[in-house]
């Protein structure tokens, strides 16, 4: 499968990410050509399996939502923030 | 350099004395670039950590741009047990940028060097855990495999390299690329330390939903060389191998019939289907894990005029080459109208990969596998991203069905490269594992 720019610049949109006007054509060709490898998935009948793979047998484990804080953890992270201020976060302004 | 067993029988004195001598021979060796940090945690044997576990008030980047400035506030439940058992974090390893790459050649921190030849890559992504080891500058370090990045690390630098069975060690703390995959696990000297690191390190955690609540019995105290197995060989695997390591394998299977073990032939699934099912998989994970990342609570943030800027601006300024590659294919297999195609029809086929393994281990204890398809590629040769996949083809099942597997050196190439080969297990059967793992070790030793 050929991805070409439309499809690039929506998967830019998707993963917020920017790629440079001079890497575009190379990128393109990049990801086309890993795209068209893994078509060959559909050389494999799948047709009775289960789409859903869990690494156990027994599914996703459940825990008790008991409530945990550590206020050095927080305290670190906040301290080391970009940008923070008493106990918050600063970002750019998000309503004009 | 002293192995782990020896290190552990020495003195709180002669452990100091041995830090300070290690630091000098880490820094005459700084051309290799296997450490990237010098910090320190406590008091104890040292252990190199690679950059993507998390050790309190270290800064632990995953070799990129993006987390320089993050410093970690805890402690991953591997670096808790193994403070318990007398070990100390002692530097951080070079890595390709949070573990995608082949080669340790995509991380912030630049390149490492294969202590061999100095013109070969160590392989990656743990490059500079490997390095290391085999270099003389550490006596054994921790590295992460998501497809791989223990293993072929340890075989293109001579060295032991262990992926356990998906959910036997904890992944709290470890930098997620793609966490369906992801295991930390042991580089070392010889078997018998990468089974004591492997022990120290295992075990149950409340704190990962995927860790697995079972009994746990060491094996590093049940260690037996002279079991009789048998061993799956896989012919038809070994096309896309080059003349060296053909000739490893069928000189190894040797080996093993002198030693006693029955071999049998089998056969898996095409590796090119492998490669597919794995890099749908776990791009499709590392952009969900990667969206993390938008410079505003941790790291580094570039200056936007309003906060989706913010976040492009800091993620495309941030990350590497690569890394925006798989997230970019990531969103690619998950999108509308891609999805099925692409991500449940990888789902599908990891089954019919499990389902392959567990059909060989019907009759057969273990499976020995090539590493990689060759010797440490030369710096510069995996610049190729398809290339570089491709040289992924002998790990990454292992990784896509969950089992155990470990990379010992059998013997050096032509080109004066070490040659090294893997024994893969069912799960949970790291003990069968490291017996025929040190089996053949003890008898290539002759």
């Amino acid at each position: 499968m050929q991805i070409d720019d439309a499809l690039l610049t929506k998967l830019e949109k998707l993963s917020y990410l920017e790629i440079a006007e001079d890497k575009r054509e190379e990128i393109i060709k990049q990801l086309s050509e890993i795209v068209s490898f893994v078509d060959n998935l559909s050389e494999l009948d799948t047709t009775d399996l289960d789409p859903t793979f869990g690494m156990t047998n027994k599914g996703t484990l459940l825990r008790e939502d008991k409530p945990s804080s550590s206020h050095y953890v927080s305290q670190s992270i906040l301290s080391n923030a970009p940008h923070s201020e008493d106990n918050f976060f600063i970002v750019p302004k998000i309503i004009e | 350099m002293i192995t782990l067993k020896e290190a552990l029988s020495l003195s709180a004195d002669e452990i100091k004395a041995f830090r300070e001598e290690l630091k000098s021979e880490i820094e005459a060796k700084k051309e290799l670039n296997a450490y990237v940090g010098m910090e320190e945690s406590g008091e104890g044997i040292p252990l190199l950590i690679k950059d993507n576990i998390q050790v309190k008030d270290w800064s632990v980047t995953g070799g990129s741009k993006i987390l320089q400035g993050y410093i970690s506030p805890y402690d991953a439940t591997v670096i808790i047990n193994l403070k318990a058992k007398g070990l100390a974090p002692f530097g951080r390893a070079n890595m390709d940028e949070f573990a995608m790459g082949s080669t340790t050649e995509s991380s912030y921190y630049g390149k490492t060097l294969n202590p061999i030849n100095t013109d070969c890559v160590p392989g990656g992504s743990s490059g500079g855990s490997a390095a290391a080891v085999a270099g003389g500058i550490a006596i054994a370090a921790l590295g992460s495999d998501t497809g791989g990045s223990i293993r072929p690390p340890a075989a293109f630098c001579g060295i032991v390299g262990m992926k356990p069975t998906y959910g036997r060690v904890s992944r709290y703390g470890l930098g997620a690329y793609a966490s369906s995959l992801d295991q930390i696990g042991p580089l070392t000297q010889n078997v018998e330390d990468a089974a004591i690191l492997y022990d120290m390190i295992a075990g149950y955690d409340p704190k990962d939903s995927t860790s697995v609540d079972m009994d746990y019995a060491p094996v590093s105290t049940a260690l037996n060389p002279e079991r009789k197995l048998r061993i799956a060989v896989l012919p038809h695997y070994l096309k896309d191998a080059s003349a060296d390591i053909q000739k490893a394998y069928v000189d190894t299977i040797e080996v093993l019939k002198a030693q006693g073990h029955e071999i049998i032939e089998a056969e898996l699934l095409d590796a090119k289907y492998d490669i597919s099912a794995y890099y749908v998989t776990a791009t499709a994970e590392a952009s969900t894990n990667l969206a993390r990342y938008d410079g505003i609570r941790y790291g580094t943030r570039a200056k936007g005029d309003n906060l989706k800027e913010t976040f492009v601006k800091s993620r495309s300024l941030g990350f590497g080459e690569e890394v925006k590659r798989r997230i970019l294919l990531g969103n690619f297999v998950l999108s509308s109208g891609y999805y099925d195609a692409y991500y449940v029809k990888a789902q599908k086929v990891r089954r019919l990969i499990k389902q392959d393994f567990e059909k060989v281990f019907e009759t057969a204890d273990l499976i020995l596998s090539p590493v990689a398809p060759n010797t440490a590629n030369k710096i510069g040769e995996l610049q190729d991203p398809m290339k570089m996949y491709l040289s992924d083809m002998y790990t990454i099942s292992i990784n896509l069905a969950g089992l155990p597997a470990l990379s010992l050196p059998v013997g050096i190439a032509k080109n004066g490269m070490p040659v090294g080969l893997q024994l893969i297990a069912p799960a949970f059967d790291e003990q069968t594992l490291f017996d025929g793992a040190l089996g053949l070790e003890n008898a290539l030793k002759g």
